[in-house]
């Protein structure tokens, strides 16, 4: 199950941030996302380490945590989109189709004339398809 | 997945624009005009950037960039690809498109020659130079799409339009360092 989706502008700056658990965890998880940045960073500054294909846009598995596994995936306008998920077994398939999906909502999203770019996505037909890619997630993750 | 529109809509809104801000608008002030035409090619060329390179792995340098502008971007707009790349390794590069789409219809009268000094020539000289000026005003916008698109990935520029000799037209994109 998905915790948590973030996407981050090209300066480091929240353009979207929304957490899909009961409990009252939203800060824990805002701070993970903050965390994984430098992960991010990392990952690109040192391109040799990410698997057989040069400058992929999908990060992989950033760290995992006691609790959490988080993925990243970074666009070419340098925008990041940061998974934080609860289970432990996830294939890298099920998160690399989740971030393309989630891709296409976020294009979607900005190619809206009234959406100023830099400033958070604020469009709730962006958060409804968000919600949906996130539930369908833990469905194919059941199967 | 893709919409799709007619050629022709897309022209005649280009058409539209240009001639609402330049006749309009900013009836006096061309030089706003071309600055809010520049913008509006500006934004669409930034949100077009985003999703033309949303399969592809990240670019390692300006020069692949710039290989995107011509290739897979142009096709995506004119159905074709630029036809001359040059670059000085310094931050300049020179794209032709022999035939570019949005010229295609234009036409100028083919006398290059204003003799200056006679006082009988000079409407015709003023009617050439408005011409051009009209076409001018119609590379605005491809302009400011290159420069939001190369902008959004990253490389900010200072794109300018050249049309010499048409149909044929040359955009120069300058990197800002």
């Amino acid at each position: 199950m998905i915790v948590c989706v973030a996407v981050v502008g090209h300066q480091n700056n929240p353009l979207y941030l929304q957490s899909f658990t009961e409990a009252d965890d939203a800060l824990k998880l805002h701070h993970i996302v903050h965390c994984s940045l430098d992960v991010i960073d990392e990952r690109v500054n040192n391109p040799k380490k990410i698997g057989s294909v040069l400058n992929e846009t999908f990060l992989g598995l950033l760290y995992p945590t006691e609790n959490y596994k988080v993925y990243g995936y970074l666009t070419n306008t340098k925008v990041k989109f940061i998974l934080v998920t609860r289970d432990l077994d996830v294939r890298d398939a099920d998160v690399r189709n989740f971030f393309r999906r989630f891709h296409t909502a976020y294009v979607d999203a900005v190619s809206n004339p009234f959406h100023e770019p830099g400033k958070k996505i604020t469009s709730r037909i962006f958060a409804e398809r968000v919600s949906t890619i996130v539930k369908s997630f833990g469905l194919s993750a059941a199967v | 997945m893709g919409k799709e529109v007619a050629e022709s809509c897309v022209e005649s809104v280009l058409m539209e624009m240009v001639s609402a801000y330049c006749n309009r608008f900013y009836a006096n002030k061309p030089e706003l005009a071309a600055r809010r035409i520049e913008a509006i090619g500006y934004q669409v060329g930034h949100q077009l950037s985003e999703r033309y390179t949303m399969e592809r792995p990240r670019f390692s340098d300006h020069l692949e960039a710039i290989k995107f502008i011509c290739k897979d971007f142009w096709s995506e707009l004119f159905k074709k690809q630029i036809d001359n790349l040059k670059t000085n390794h310094r931050g300049t590069f020179v794209l032709q498109d022999n035939r570019f789409r949005w010229l295609t219809r234009m036409s100028i009268d083919p006398v290059p020659v204003i003799v200056k000094d006679s006082s009988q020539e000079a409407p015709v000289g003023a009617t050439e130079n408005k011409a051009e000026q009209a076409t001018t005003m119609h590379l605005y916008f491809p302009c400011g799409l290159i420069r939001g698109a190369l902008s959004n990935l990253g490389i900010p520029c200072a794109v300018s339009a050249d049309m010499s000799n048409l149909p044929a037209c040359s955009f120069v994109i300058r990197i800002k360092v």
